[in-house]
């Protein structure tokens, strides 16, 4: 007789999980839409949605101390449920990039940004989120293959941070009226470069639930995701 | 009386299982055969008549540690278990094939002393069995046996025995008084003393907390981790926690198929690795309950 019942929790469990991967995705995509709009409005709201956010994280991290209380998992169940209250940590965090970006809005205000940013911007938030949604969908069926594969992508993630950087060191560097402004546009690049990082977390998460590997995932010099 | 005794003292002291292969790469590094294991059992089988109820086990207990042995019902761990002190040689037309080395030496065999093996392998069973004697005869029952008498220390053994049971506290002032006496979880623990007395080195518990309540059970649990510092214990458990919560190393049993349902060594490990990582997709099924 399978453990009928406690797949049914773990299974709910998941789904939670999934359903706070969605909304962290959406805070990410709607706070980039209102500093593109420079929306304050939007970005207040968004701002505010956090809360949602972390309650649902703190209503999953519950659930899943419950069920170790009174289920008892071993080896693959334990590893996953202790997956999970990793991996609702970094989508948290992400959370807080976004709601980080509605801050920088509301400190830009009016202020022009280059749209060449923006478009920048929009890109590394695209890989990002896209890393994420892959990394939740080999969560769901522990394909620690593809979660060693995600991460390699976070190279191009950080080419872009790299190029905002410069362009706003030559923009600071030839106005220091400017130095302010290009701060916070800095800090919202930072802040999507900071996603993706988390979502090699995640990875390497999946990797412990489905061998057992606990290491820290490190992108090795021929390209190849390792562990060190 | 033992009231003198104690002021002389100056220093306290499932069934549609499918045929299993077993990988004894399994078995973990660490607990592969040395010089500090108390027990190695070497291509072990059992059988009762024709039928064959262990099937080549290779098993080595380290000294000093807790070892579980963990497996359905029906996989043969109370056999393996009753074979390191010889207990299967009450029932008849039964053989093995193999050995099983203590301290260096071979206890199967028929020139061996299978008084002195279980003397040296005390056990520990299921339902507390005192003896309907008094306490201090329970105890002092093993050492009279070989002879030891109150001239000779057996009050002090006693003591000893009560002490290490972590019994003696609750017992000192009621030592004559019938074991029968006492609650189940007392009687268990008198039962370990009167497994002390004889000075084993090795002490085999076949579900020692199944009967006991929550608290009775965290004494014996606790009263093993004090055990382990002088014996080696080995313990049949069906309680998957209670295996990880008090070993060190654990072994899985299962059946290698229903027709033939020999008894078989599936992974040995690290408790650790076992209950967190198992290698081997039946310990897996089984530890997480999805065994059946």
């Amino acid at each position: 007789m399978a453990r009928e019942t406690f797949e049914r929790q773990l299974q709910l469990i998941l789904d939670q999980v999934l359903i706070l991967g969605s909304m962290v995705e959406q805070a990410v995509l709607d706070a980039l839409d209102a500093l593109k709009r420079r929306d304050l409005m939007a970005a207040h709201r968004i701002y505010a949605a956090d809360l949602q956010i972390n309650e649902k994280r703190y209503s999953i991290e519950s659930s899943v101390i419950t069920l170790i209380a009174t289920q008892q998992p071993m080896a693959r169940d334990v590893r996953f449920l202790a997956a999970i209250l990793e991996i609702i940590t970094e989508l948290e965090r992400i959370g807080d990039y976004a709601k980080g970006i509605c801050k920088i809005t509301q400190l830009i205000s009016e202020e022009e940004i280059e749209p060449v940013l923006l478009y920048n911007l929009q890109q590394m938030a695209n890989f990002g989120l896209d890393m994420l949604r892959r990394a939740l969908d080999a969560f769901v069926v522990g394909d620690a293959t593809t979660a060693r594969q995600i991460p390699l992508e976070d190279e191009k993630v950080d080419q872009l941070y790299n190029e905002i950087y410069h362009k706003l060191m030559e923009k600071m560097t030839a106005d220091i009226t400017t130095i302010d402004r290009a701060n916070h546009v800095m800090w919202a690049a930072h802040n999507l470069e900071r996603m993706s990082d988390r979502v090699t977390n995640i990875c390497e998460r999946i990797i412990y639930v489905a061998t057992g590997e606990m290491r820290e995932l490190d992108i090795e010099e021929d390209g190849k995701a390792g562990f060190n | 009386m033992l009231t003198d005794l104690e002021t002389s003292m100056t220093q306290e002291k499932q069934d549609s299982t499918p045929t299993l292969k077993v990988d004894m790469t399994l078995v973990s590094e660490k607990i592969q055969p040395s010089s500090g294991n108390k027990i190695d059992i070497r291509d072990f089988s059992f059988y009762y008549g024709k039928f064959k109820a262990l099937g080549d086990i290779n098993l080595h207990i380290a000294a000093n540690q807790i070892t579980a042995i963990i497996g359905p019902s029906g996989c043969g761990k109370s056999t393996l278990l009753r074979s390191i002190n010889r207990m299967n040689d009450l029932v008849p037309n039964v053989h093995t094939e193999g050995e099983i080395i203590l301290s260096g030496e071979n206890i199967i065999g028929p020139s061996v002393d299978v008084v002195d093996v279980r003397r040296r392998v005390g056990m520990v069973f299921q339902r507390p069995n005192p003896f309907p004697k008094s306490i201090y005869d329970n105890v002092a029952y093993g050492p009279r046996l070989y002879g030891i008498t109150r001239h000779f220390g057996l009050d002090e053994m006693v003591y000893n025995a009560l002490k290490q049971a972590a019994l003696w506290d609750e017992v000192k002032d009621k030592l004559h008084q019938s074991a029968m006496a006492l609650s189940g979880g007392q009687q268990q623990r008198l039962c370990i003393a009167r497994a002390l007395a004889v000075e084993p080195e090795v002490i085999l518990m076949d579900e020692p907390a199944s009967a006991l309540d929550p608290v009775a059970t965290l004494k014996i649990e606790e009263l093993m981790q004090t055990l382990k510092e002088t014996y080696t214990i080995i313990i049949v458990t069906h309680n998957m926690q209670q295996a990880a919560r008090v070993s060190e190393s654990t072994a899985f049993m299962m059946i290698d198929s229903p027709e033939t349902r020999t008894g078989v060594l599936v992974e040995f490990g690290l408790t650790s690795q076992i209950f967190t990582n198992p290698k081997n997709k039946q310990t897996e099924d089984y530890v997480t309950g999805r065994f059946g």
